[in-house]
């Protein structure tokens, strides 16, 4: 099997760490005998449906930003991307690429800045920096199904922690969801979208947005299966069971995050 | 009157702490002395014939203490503020505890090093001769915000300061360099004959740039530093300089371009770098090996590939990451870090128990580690620092490296003092 991740805009948004992500994705394939090529995807690059599996849209600074939200819309790969997520390929983003993919993004001074509507959801610039540790809990993912019926291998496997996610947010811009907006999951420490509404990040089909840096797969190893598991599922139109993996470390870091931190 | 009072009232307070033990008196009483009078800091460093700033992401302290080293060997007296208070309370406090030396006219040279933030509040108020620009890199987003507001900041500050001013930038790092365009006076650049700064690392590029300092002919020699060429005046120097890798260097040709700036003799400075010991923790040399601070993925990039080729199959390794705010509370950094560099080396590639992680946030690293190719069979993980290092000293057959995150370098610090290794650091003048 092999499996090609779409790294969106990957030299102009990569900031905070969130290349750990792709990091996480590849090595977690090619540990199960996955064939993995990363394919970057930038201005002035030309890509078709079906020419990757699971996309991946890291956050970047204001200016890169504004380019990126332009070339979206201008080289249509925004409508692309919509496309795809459609039919069921699974996406990442983070931060600054979350917010380009919700409807749109209003900045202090100026015209809202169109996004490619993928998420029911919008964001407003504030004046406040939400900075810190974040603590979210899951509803909207059934993250552990596949897990059923496999025999754990994890030395620390408190049920507890399974349904949760951690990272650190770094963010001005407040997101609010529409009203047909899921969010990806309740704010247990921390601010999420807005700090107003407990909601943190959007889930819609297969495709997930979040402020969540840390880097956010490595310490919750499951949700980088899930995308795997999806993108795998769609590619090759069958049910995935996904060989498990030996993440005592990786649980052992999503624990000490959740203990001191919610 | 009032700054009497208030230098008075900081003094009383840094006696306190001191004979109290609260602290070594570095920040409050320039935090008190400040509610006082808000103009202290200025009023105080313009009593001092000359001011240097040095800024930048990496290598602030190894440079401040540089010039410091250049100045005591001219015959120049020199305060300067120390490491780990480069915020204006902290410059504050330098003064305060000198005032006295500061009146009798005692003091020739005050070298203060800013952070990239402080640095727009506090440079105006030093009206300094000279500034130094290292270089920008990501660095503890939480704290300082991105690359682009930095450089947009320091714009905007070098745009108010006098013509006059000594601007010295990196060269190679396109960043620094084009501050040139927001200053009114003239700016010199330093840098090494074909390297630039791209994102977060330093990489090999022939490329034609017009440096005032330029380093050629470098030849690494591993742990013990570098030898490269420099033509100041139309006379070609041959430095020997004693700290490892490219990054250094950039180091010395700042501290050496302010001397230059400051007329310091060049045959002083060269002569003076064999006797030139880094910072605490910065290439620090110990009886069972050394301590590489780690702190942004710029710098810890650059210590991985100064420290991959000199790696031999019975050294250990110890990583210690925190998340305190002087650590930058946010760890993602260590994926941007290239980690996997030090996969190359002959220990990564020998088998045995000899990677030892620590640090409040010690499972972050030990995943990092994972997923950068090291078997986890391999790590022994200890969030305790003490724990972590006692064990990776035990039957150590050859060296320790190890990288701490700051507030674990201070740790360690306290650690080697309480065992005698180190003993001699409490009273590192700085």
């Amino acid at each position: 099997m092999k499996l090609i991740i779409g790294y969106l805009y990957g030299d102009l948004m990569n900031i905070y760490g969130d290349t750990g992500n792709i990091i996480t994705l590849t090595k977690r394939a090619q540990w199960r005998g996955i064939e993995v090529q990363v394919k970057q995807i930038s201005m002035g690059d030309k890509f078709k449906k079906g020419d990757t599996d699971i996309f991946f849209f890291g956050g970047g600074q204001d200016q890169q930003q504004e380019l990126v939200a332009r070339d979206l819309v201008v080289s249509s790969k925004g409508k692309i991307i919509k496309q795809e997520v459609e039919r069921g390929v699974p996406l990442l983003s983070i931060c600054g690429g979350y917010q380009l993919l919700g409807e749109y993004y209003k900045p202090h001074k100026g015209l809202k800045l169109p996004g490619v509507g993928l998420f029911p959801a919008y964001t407003v610039a504030s004046f406040d920096r939400m900075i810190g540790n974040i603590v979210i809990e899951v509803n909207g993912l059934s993250l552990i199904d596949y897990r059923k019926g496999k025999k754990q291998r994890y030395t620390i496997n408190d049920t507890r922690y399974s349904n949760l996610l951690v990272g650190f947010e770094n963010h001005s811009g407040k997101t609010y969801l529409k009203k047909s907006a899921i969010p990806l999951g309740m704010v247990m420490k921390g601010f999420g979208n807005n700090g107003e509404d407990e909601t943190e990040g959007c889930i819609y089909k297969n495709a997930i947005g979040c402020y969540m840096h840390g880097s956010l797969l490595p310490k919750n190893p499951k949700l980088a299966d899930w995308l795997l598991k999806k993108a795998l599922e769609v590619k090759y139109g069958e049910d995935i069971e996904l060989e498990p993996l030996d993440d005592t470390l990786e649980l052992q870091a999503h624990q000490v995050a959740v203990l001191k931190y919610s | 009157m009032q700054t009497f009072i208030a230098v008075f009232l900081g003094q009383v307070i840094s006696y306190l702490s001191k004979i109290l033990r609260i602290g070594g008196g570095s920040a409050a009483p320039g935090l008190y002395a400040l509610k006082l009078d808000p103009d202290i800091v200025s009023k105080l460093s313009s009593k001092i014939p000359m001011n240097v700033v040095v800024t930048g992401t990496n290598g602030k302290t190894t440079t401040s203490r540089m010039i410091a080293h250049f100045a005591s060997k001219s015959g120049i007296k020199v305060i300067r503020n120390h490491t780990g208070s480069n915020l204006e309370r902290g410059i504050a406090s330098t003064l305060i505890n000198s005032y006295s030396h500061i009146l009798s006219e005692n003091i020739d040279l005050g070298i203060w090093e800013l952070d990239e933030a402080a640095f727009n509040t506090v440079a105006p108020k030093l009206k300094p001769d000279i500034i130094v620009f290292l270089n920008v890199f990501r660095d503890q987003l939480d704290r300082y915000g991105e690359v682009d507001t930095v450089v947009k900041n320091w714009c905007q500050t070098l745009k108010n300061l006098p013509p006059k001013t000594v601007v010295l930038v990196n060269g190679d790092d396109a960043n620094t360099a084009k501050l040139s365009k927001c200053f009114k006076g003239v700016i010199q650049k330093f840098g090494v004959k074909d390297f630039k700064i791209v994102g977060e690392s330093l990489v090999h590029e022939k490329e034609h740039g017009n440096l005032d300092y330029e380093a050629k002919n470098v030849k690494l020699s591993g742990l013990n530093g570098s030898t490269f060429a420099l033509t100041i005046f139309n006379i070609r120097l041959t430095i020997n300089l004693p700290l490892p890798g490219v990054y250094h260097i950039y180091d010395f040709l700042a501290a050496f371009a302010a001397g230059l700036n400051l007329s310091f003799k060049p045959d002083t400075m060269i002569s003076s770098l064999k006797n030139f010991s880094p910072a605490f923790g910065r290439v620090e040399k110990l009886p069972f090996g050394y301590i590489f601070l780690i702190k942004n993925p710029a710098g810890a990039t650059a210590v991985f590939e100064t420290v991959t080729p000199n790696i031999k199959k019975n050294d250990r390794m110890l990583f210690a990451l925190n998340d305190n705010i002087a650590d930058g509370t946010d760890v993602s950094w260590i994926w941007d870090a290239n980690f996997e560099l030090l996969r190359n080396s002959p220990r990564a590639k020998s088998r045995g128990p000899s990677l030892y992680v620590s640090g409040a946030r010690a499972y972050d690293l030990a995943v990092r580690l994972k997923y950068a190719g090291f078997d986890p069979k391999t790590m022994i993980v200890d969030d305790s620092l003490s724990n972590a290092l006692k064990e990776a000293t035990m039957g150590l057959k050859d060296r320790l490296f190890v990288f701490p995150t700051y507030t674990a370098m201070l740790k360690l610090q306290s650690i080697l003092a309480k065992t005698k290794i180190k003993k001699h650091y409490w009273a590192e003048e700085n």
